[in-house]
Protein backbone atom coordinates (compact mmCIF):
# COMPACT_ATOMS: atom_id res chain seq x y z
CA UNK A 1 0.00 0.00 0.00
CA UNK A 2 1.47 3.56 -1.05
CA UNK A 3 0.21 6.72 0.66
CA UNK A 4 -0.73 10.04 -1.94
CA UNK A 5 1.94 12.49 0.61
CA UNK A 6 5.25 11.06 1.48
CA UNK A 7 5.73 10.79 5.51
CA UNK A 8 8.21 12.39 7.76
CA UNK A 9 8.39 10.78 10.81
CA UNK A 10 11.40 12.64 13.13
CA UNK A 11 12.10 10.39 16.25
CA UNK A 12 13.65 12.21 18.91
CA UNK A 13 17.26 12.21 19.34
CA UNK A 14 17.87 11.48 23.58
CA UNK A 15 20.26 13.93 23.87
CA UNK A 16 17.91 17.35 23.42
CA UNK A 17 14.58 18.06 24.71
CA UNK A 18 12.15 16.14 23.07
CA UNK A 19 9.87 18.95 23.05
CA UNK A 20 12.06 21.44 21.10
CA UNK A 21 13.49 19.12 18.41
CA UNK A 22 9.63 18.16 17.87
CA UNK A 23 8.85 22.21 17.08
CA UNK A 24 11.65 22.16 14.80
CA UNK A 25 10.79 19.33 12.75
CA UNK A 26 7.22 19.97 12.42
CA UNK A 27 7.75 23.50 11.29
CA UNK A 28 9.96 21.56 8.99
CA UNK A 29 6.60 19.56 7.68
CA UNK A 30 7.28 16.37 9.82
CA UNK A 31 3.81 14.91 9.61
CA UNK A 32 4.53 12.36 12.51
CA UNK A 33 6.32 13.06 15.41
CA UNK A 34 7.66 9.87 18.16
CA UNK A 35 8.95 10.03 21.04
CA UNK A 36 12.18 7.82 22.12
CA UNK A 37 13.73 8.19 25.14
CA UNK A 38 15.30 4.80 26.46
CA UNK A 39 16.44 6.17 30.01
CA UNK A 40 13.68 9.10 31.29
CA UNK A 41 11.39 8.02 33.92
CA UNK A 42 7.64 7.51 33.21
CA UNK A 43 6.45 10.76 34.84
CA UNK A 44 9.37 13.16 32.42
CA UNK A 45 7.81 10.50 29.34
CA UNK A 46 4.07 11.43 30.27
CA UNK A 47 5.07 15.20 30.54
CA UNK A 48 6.64 15.11 27.71
CA UNK A 49 3.92 13.28 25.73
CA UNK A 50 1.51 15.86 26.70
CA UNK A 51 3.29 18.76 25.24
CA UNK A 52 4.19 16.58 22.08
CA UNK A 53 0.56 16.13 21.51
CA UNK A 54 -0.62 19.22 21.45
CA UNK A 55 1.89 20.43 19.64
CA UNK A 56 1.54 17.97 16.70
CA UNK A 57 -2.25 18.63 16.58
CA UNK A 58 -1.81 22.17 16.10
CA UNK A 59 0.62 21.05 13.21
CA UNK A 60 -2.05 18.48 12.06
CA UNK A 61 0.98 16.32 12.72
CA UNK A 62 0.54 12.37 14.30
CA UNK A 63 2.29 12.31 17.90
CA UNK A 64 3.14 8.26 19.24
CA UNK A 65 5.37 7.01 21.40
CA UNK A 66 8.41 3.83 21.17
CA UNK A 67 7.86 1.11 23.45
CA UNK A 68 5.82 2.62 26.15
CA UNK A 69 2.38 1.60 25.35
CA UNK A 70 1.56 2.70 28.93
CA UNK A 71 2.25 5.76 28.34
CA UNK A 72 0.67 6.14 25.33
CA UNK A 73 -2.20 4.86 27.01
CA UNK A 74 -2.09 7.10 29.93
CA UNK A 75 -1.41 10.32 27.73
CA UNK A 76 -3.61 9.49 25.32
CA UNK A 77 -1.72 10.36 22.08
CA UNK A 78 -2.35 8.62 18.67
CA UNK A 79 -0.45 5.64 19.17
CA UNK A 80 2.74 3.47 19.86
CA UNK A 81 5.91 2.04 17.65
CA UNK A 82 7.45 -0.89 18.80
CA UNK A 83 10.12 -2.67 18.05
CA UNK A 84 11.15 -6.27 17.80
CA UNK A 85 11.83 -6.62 21.50
CA UNK A 86 8.66 -4.43 22.77
CA UNK A 87 5.31 -6.03 23.62
CA UNK A 88 4.30 -8.14 20.95
CA UNK A 89 1.70 -6.01 18.81
CA UNK A 90 -0.96 -8.48 19.13
CA UNK A 91 -0.61 -7.89 22.70
CA UNK A 92 -0.70 -4.39 22.08
CA UNK A 93 -3.16 -4.26 19.88
CA UNK A 94 -5.82 -5.20 22.00
CA UNK A 95 -5.14 -2.85 24.34
CA UNK A 96 -5.07 -0.13 22.20
CA UNK A 97 -8.26 1.28 20.65
CA UNK A 98 -9.34 0.95 17.06
CA UNK A 99 -8.68 4.35 16.04
CA UNK A 100 -5.16 4.38 17.54
CA UNK A 101 -1.97 4.08 15.66
CA UNK A 102 0.05 0.67 16.07
CA UNK A 103 3.54 1.39 14.30
CA UNK A 104 6.23 -2.29 14.08
CA UNK A 105 9.82 -1.93 13.33
CA UNK A 106 10.61 -4.76 11.28
CA UNK A 107 13.52 -5.86 8.52
CA UNK A 108 11.83 -8.83 6.66
CA UNK A 109 9.27 -9.79 4.27
CA UNK A 110 8.33 -12.07 7.58
CA UNK A 111 8.08 -9.48 9.98
CA UNK A 112 6.31 -7.19 7.88
CA UNK A 113 3.57 -10.10 7.48
CA UNK A 114 3.24 -11.53 10.91
CA UNK A 115 3.52 -7.54 11.90
CA UNK A 116 0.39 -6.38 9.51
CA UNK A 117 -1.40 -9.94 11.17
CA UNK A 118 -0.98 -8.64 14.48
CA UNK A 119 -2.54 -5.25 13.66
CA UNK A 120 -0.11 -2.89 12.62
CA UNK A 121 -1.27 0.04 10.87
CA UNK A 122 2.14 0.31 9.33
CA UNK A 123 6.05 -1.30 9.56
CA UNK A 124 8.77 0.66 10.25
CA UNK A 125 11.33 -0.84 7.74
CA UNK A 126 15.10 -0.53 8.59
CA UNK A 127 18.05 -0.34 8.84
CA UNK A 128 17.88 0.27 4.89
CA UNK A 129 21.91 2.05 5.18
CA UNK A 130 24.32 2.31 7.45
CA UNK A 131 23.19 4.65 10.82
CA UNK A 132 25.21 5.52 13.91
CA UNK A 133 21.84 6.66 15.69
CA UNK A 134 20.73 3.49 16.94
CA UNK A 135 23.24 0.50 17.21
CA UNK A 136 21.70 -2.17 15.07
CA UNK A 137 22.95 -5.38 14.76
CA UNK A 138 23.19 -7.09 11.08
CA UNK A 139 23.76 -5.80 7.82
CA UNK A 140 21.95 -2.70 6.03
CA UNK A 141 18.80 -4.19 4.62
CA UNK A 142 19.24 -1.77 1.34
CA UNK A 143 16.15 -0.53 -0.55
CA UNK A 144 15.72 -3.69 -2.44
CA UNK A 145 14.00 -4.93 0.79
CA UNK A 146 12.07 -2.09 0.44
CA UNK A 147 10.43 -3.41 -2.84
CA UNK A 148 9.90 -6.95 -1.59
CA UNK A 149 8.22 -6.04 1.15
CA UNK A 150 5.88 -2.99 -0.18
CA UNK A 151 4.57 -4.58 -3.39
CA UNK A 152 2.22 -7.10 -1.37
CA UNK A 153 1.50 -5.25 2.34
CA UNK A 154 -1.72 -3.97 2.73
CA UNK A 155 -0.07 -1.17 5.23
CA UNK A 156 2.58 1.66 4.17
CA UNK A 157 6.21 1.03 4.79
CA UNK A 158 8.04 3.79 6.24
CA UNK A 159 11.92 3.69 5.36
CA UNK A 160 14.66 4.57 8.66
CA UNK A 161 18.59 4.24 9.02
CA UNK A 162 21.01 6.01 7.82
CA UNK A 163 18.35 8.31 4.99
CA UNK A 164 19.57 11.59 3.95
CA UNK A 165 18.68 13.94 1.14
CA UNK A 166 21.12 12.28 -1.35
CA UNK A 167 19.34 8.57 -0.84
CA UNK A 168 15.61 9.62 0.00
CA UNK A 169 14.45 9.54 -3.49
CA UNK A 170 15.72 6.25 -3.79
CA UNK A 171 13.88 5.03 -0.34
CA UNK A 172 10.67 6.25 -2.44
CA UNK A 173 11.10 5.13 -5.54
CA UNK A 174 11.73 1.99 -4.16
CA UNK A 175 7.98 1.90 -2.70
CA UNK A 176 8.51 3.39 0.57
CA UNK A 177 5.43 5.55 1.81
CA UNK A 178 8.02 7.52 3.95
CA UNK A 179 10.54 7.83 5.74
CA UNK A 180 11.78 8.40 9.89
CA UNK A 181 15.24 9.89 10.76
CA UNK A 182 16.86 10.83 13.47
CA UNK A 183 19.84 12.22 13.21
CA UNK A 184 19.22 13.74 10.16
CA UNK A 185 17.03 15.67 11.35
CA UNK A 186 17.74 15.87 15.19
CA UNK A 187 21.27 16.60 14.59
CA UNK A 188 21.22 18.96 11.48
CA UNK A 189 22.78 22.47 12.25
CA UNK A 190 19.13 23.90 11.09
CA UNK A 191 16.37 20.80 11.74
CA UNK A 192 13.71 23.02 10.44
CA UNK A 193 15.47 22.84 6.77
CA UNK A 194 16.79 19.56 7.13
CA UNK A 195 12.88 18.31 7.85
CA UNK A 196 11.61 20.69 4.79
CA UNK A 197 14.28 19.54 2.48
CA UNK A 198 14.16 15.79 2.90
CA UNK A 199 9.85 16.45 2.18
CA UNK A 200 10.83 18.20 -1.02
CA UNK A 201 13.01 15.95 -1.84
CA UNK A 202 10.65 12.98 -1.37
CA UNK A 203 8.07 15.10 -3.43
CA UNK A 204 9.86 15.15 -6.07
CA UNK A 205 10.69 11.99 -7.00
CA UNK A 206 7.27 10.94 -6.73
CA UNK A 207 6.11 13.31 -9.58
CA UNK B 1 8.35 -9.92 47.33
CA UNK B 2 10.29 -7.81 45.20
CA UNK B 3 12.29 -9.47 42.52
CA UNK B 4 15.85 -9.78 41.27
CA UNK B 5 16.52 -11.62 39.33
CA UNK B 6 20.04 -9.92 38.33
CA UNK B 7 20.84 -11.32 41.88
CA UNK B 8 20.54 -14.84 40.74
CA UNK B 9 23.13 -16.94 38.70
CA UNK B 10 20.66 -18.39 36.22
CA UNK B 11 17.20 -16.56 36.71
CA UNK B 12 15.28 -18.63 33.86
CA UNK B 13 15.35 -21.67 36.20
CA UNK B 14 15.92 -20.06 39.73
CA UNK B 15 13.42 -17.53 39.91
CA UNK B 16 10.14 -19.59 39.07
CA UNK B 17 11.23 -21.81 41.68
CA UNK B 18 11.51 -19.31 43.94
CA UNK B 19 7.89 -18.20 43.40
CA UNK B 20 6.85 -21.45 43.61
CA UNK B 21 8.27 -22.04 46.88
CA UNK B 22 7.31 -18.50 48.49
CA UNK B 23 3.74 -18.93 47.27
CA UNK B 24 3.31 -22.38 48.65
CA UNK B 25 4.35 -20.90 51.66
CA UNK B 26 2.12 -17.66 52.20
CA UNK B 27 0.25 -15.47 50.10
CA UNK B 28 2.10 -12.70 48.22
CA UNK B 29 2.22 -9.76 46.48
CA UNK B 30 5.06 -10.36 43.94
CA UNK B 31 6.91 -7.29 42.50
CA UNK B 32 8.35 -7.59 38.96
CA UNK B 33 10.94 -5.12 39.32
CA UNK B 34 13.39 -5.76 36.35
CA UNK B 35 14.11 -2.41 34.97
CA UNK B 36 16.73 -3.98 32.77
CA UNK B 37 14.49 -5.85 30.85
CA UNK B 38 13.23 -5.20 27.36
CA UNK B 39 8.76 -5.02 27.60
CA UNK B 40 8.95 -8.11 25.75
CA UNK B 41 11.16 -10.31 28.14
CA UNK B 42 9.48 -8.63 31.20
CA UNK B 43 5.63 -9.76 29.55
CA UNK B 44 7.46 -13.34 28.82
CA UNK B 45 9.08 -12.91 32.46
CA UNK B 46 5.41 -12.20 33.97
CA UNK B 47 3.51 -14.91 32.03
CA UNK B 48 5.97 -17.60 33.21
CA UNK B 49 5.53 -16.26 36.85
CA UNK B 50 1.68 -16.30 36.62
CA UNK B 51 2.40 -20.35 35.63
CA UNK B 52 4.32 -20.90 38.96
CA UNK B 53 2.12 -18.90 41.46
CA UNK B 54 0.63 -21.77 43.48
CA UNK B 55 -2.20 -21.41 45.60
CA UNK B 56 -4.95 -18.52 44.82
CA UNK B 57 -4.07 -16.37 47.49
CA UNK B 58 -1.14 -14.41 46.13
CA UNK B 59 -0.89 -11.20 43.31
CA UNK B 60 1.33 -10.57 40.57
CA UNK B 61 1.97 -6.77 40.00
CA UNK B 62 4.36 -5.44 37.67
CA UNK B 63 6.98 -2.55 38.18
CA UNK B 64 5.04 0.68 36.47
CA UNK B 65 3.91 -1.14 33.22
CA UNK B 66 0.66 -1.65 33.50
CA UNK B 67 0.21 -1.90 29.39
CA UNK B 68 2.67 -5.08 30.06
CA UNK B 69 0.58 -5.66 33.33
CA UNK B 70 -2.67 -5.71 31.09
CA UNK B 71 -1.44 -7.90 28.72
CA UNK B 72 0.22 -10.56 30.69
CA UNK B 73 -2.90 -10.93 32.77
CA UNK B 74 -1.54 -10.11 36.04
CA UNK B 75 -3.15 -8.94 38.85
CA UNK B 76 -1.81 -5.40 39.72
CA UNK B 77 0.83 -2.43 38.87
CA UNK B 78 3.35 -1.30 40.92
CA UNK B 79 4.06 2.33 40.29
CA UNK B 80 7.68 3.90 41.70
CA UNK B 81 8.36 7.63 42.62
CA UNK B 82 8.66 8.68 39.49
CA UNK B 83 5.97 6.76 37.63
CA UNK B 84 3.71 8.34 34.57
CA UNK B 85 0.68 10.21 37.52
CA UNK B 86 -0.94 7.70 39.37
CA UNK B 87 -4.96 9.28 38.75
CA UNK B 88 -3.76 8.93 34.95
CA UNK B 89 -2.49 5.18 35.15
CA UNK B 90 -5.39 3.68 36.67
CA UNK B 91 -7.54 5.46 34.44
CA UNK B 92 -6.20 3.91 31.07
CA UNK B 93 -5.77 0.57 33.59
CA UNK B 94 -9.36 -0.43 34.96
CA UNK B 95 -9.19 -3.38 37.45
CA UNK B 96 -5.88 -2.81 38.06
CA UNK B 97 -5.02 -3.18 41.59
CA UNK B 98 -2.47 -0.27 42.19
CA UNK B 99 0.88 -0.09 44.58
CA UNK B 100 2.62 2.85 45.13
CA UNK B 101 6.22 3.24 46.65
CA UNK B 102 6.75 6.11 48.94
CA UNK B 103 8.90 8.16 51.05
CA UNK B 104 7.04 10.44 53.16
CA UNK B 105 4.03 11.03 54.74
CA UNK B 106 3.11 13.34 51.88
CA UNK B 107 3.43 11.15 49.09
CA UNK B 108 1.67 8.69 50.73
CA UNK B 109 -1.39 11.26 50.92
CA UNK B 110 -1.41 12.03 47.53
CA UNK B 111 -0.73 8.53 46.61
CA UNK B 112 -4.02 7.62 48.41
CA UNK B 113 -6.19 10.60 46.83
CA UNK B 114 -5.29 9.24 43.56
CA UNK B 115 -6.50 6.02 44.00
CA UNK B 116 -3.69 3.39 44.99
CA UNK B 117 -4.68 0.59 46.67
CA UNK B 118 -1.66 -0.16 48.70
CA UNK B 119 0.93 1.78 49.73
CA UNK B 120 4.65 0.32 49.92
CA UNK B 121 6.60 2.70 52.58
CA UNK B 122 10.10 3.18 53.36
CA UNK B 123 13.14 2.28 53.85
CA UNK B 124 12.28 1.35 57.42
CA UNK B 125 15.28 -0.20 58.56
CA UNK B 126 18.84 -0.16 57.19
CA UNK B 127 19.27 -1.58 54.01
CA UNK B 128 22.19 -1.59 51.40
CA UNK B 129 19.37 -1.79 48.37
CA UNK B 130 17.89 1.37 49.12
CA UNK B 131 20.78 3.45 50.03
CA UNK B 132 19.64 5.80 47.74
CA UNK B 133 16.44 6.91 49.32
CA UNK B 134 18.66 8.54 52.25
CA UNK B 135 18.80 7.21 56.00
CA UNK B 136 16.07 4.78 57.35
CA UNK B 137 12.68 6.30 58.39
CA UNK B 138 12.21 4.22 61.44
CA UNK B 139 9.36 2.65 63.22
CA UNK B 140 8.07 5.88 64.31
CA UNK B 141 7.06 7.19 60.65
CA UNK B 142 5.73 4.10 59.93
CA UNK B 143 3.29 4.58 62.23
CA UNK B 144 2.77 8.20 61.37
CA UNK B 145 1.89 6.56 57.42
CA UNK B 146 -0.42 4.30 58.97
CA UNK B 147 -2.47 6.22 60.90
CA UNK B 148 -2.76 9.25 58.26
CA UNK B 149 -3.72 6.60 55.43
CA UNK B 150 -6.56 4.13 55.20
CA UNK B 151 -5.33 1.91 52.44
CA UNK B 152 -3.02 -1.12 53.48
CA UNK B 153 0.92 -0.04 53.87
CA UNK B 154 3.54 -2.54 53.32
CA UNK B 155 6.89 -1.60 55.33
CA UNK B 156 10.00 -2.05 53.41
CA UNK B 157 14.01 -1.27 53.94
CA UNK B 158 15.98 -3.92 55.86
CA UNK B 159 12.82 -6.46 56.54
CA UNK B 160 13.70 -9.70 58.17
CA UNK B 161 11.22 -12.09 60.21
CA UNK B 162 12.51 -10.92 63.22
CA UNK B 163 11.64 -7.10 62.70
CA UNK B 164 8.16 -7.62 61.30
CA UNK B 165 6.14 -7.84 64.18
CA UNK B 166 7.27 -4.55 65.12
CA UNK B 167 6.32 -2.87 62.18
CA UNK B 168 2.98 -4.91 62.26
CA UNK B 169 2.66 -3.13 65.79
CA UNK B 170 3.48 0.23 64.65
CA UNK B 171 0.61 0.40 62.09
CA UNK B 172 1.98 -1.76 59.12
CA UNK B 173 -0.60 -4.12 57.18
CA UNK B 174 2.63 -6.72 55.45
CA UNK B 175 6.24 -6.32 54.89
CA UNK B 176 7.98 -6.38 51.73
CA UNK B 177 11.21 -7.81 51.07
CA UNK B 178 13.69 -8.34 48.29
CA UNK B 179 17.13 -9.38 49.61
CA UNK B 180 15.76 -11.72 51.99
CA UNK B 181 14.52 -13.88 49.93
CA UNK B 182 17.53 -13.87 47.71
CA UNK B 183 20.42 -14.60 50.79
CA UNK B 184 17.96 -16.44 52.86
CA UNK B 185 20.08 -19.78 53.88
CA UNK B 186 17.39 -21.76 54.71
CA UNK B 187 14.34 -20.15 52.51
CA UNK B 188 11.89 -22.80 53.73
CA UNK B 189 12.31 -21.76 57.30
CA UNK B 190 12.79 -18.05 56.48
CA UNK B 191 9.00 -17.75 54.76
CA UNK B 192 7.61 -20.16 57.79
CA UNK B 193 9.43 -17.18 60.27
CA UNK B 194 7.81 -14.86 58.05
CA UNK B 195 4.26 -16.83 58.42
CA UNK B 196 4.08 -16.98 62.03
CA UNK B 197 4.74 -13.26 62.44
CA UNK B 198 2.05 -12.57 59.87
CA UNK B 199 -0.46 -15.13 60.91
CA UNK B 200 -0.48 -14.14 64.51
Amino acid sequence: MKTQHAILCCITADSQCPVTQAEKALKGGAAMIQLRHKSASGSELYNWALDLKELCHAYNAICIINDRLDIALAADVDGVHLGQEDLPPSAARKLLDKNKILGVSVSSVTEAEKAVQSGADYVGLGHIYPTISKRKSGEPVGPGRITEIAKNLAVPVIAIGGITDKNVCEVIRAGASGVAVISTVADAPDPEKAASSLIQNMQSCLL
Amino acid sequence: MVSNCQGLSSPEKQFPELVSKITAHLPVIIQLREKHLTAKALYELALKTISHMLGNRSLLCINERFDVALAAGADGVHFPENSCPLDKALAASPGMVAGKSTHSLKQALSAEADGADYLIFGPVFETPMKKRYGPPMGLDKLNEVCRSVSVPVYAIGGIIPQNTLQCLVHGAYGVAAMSVFYTADNLGRTLDNFRTVLER
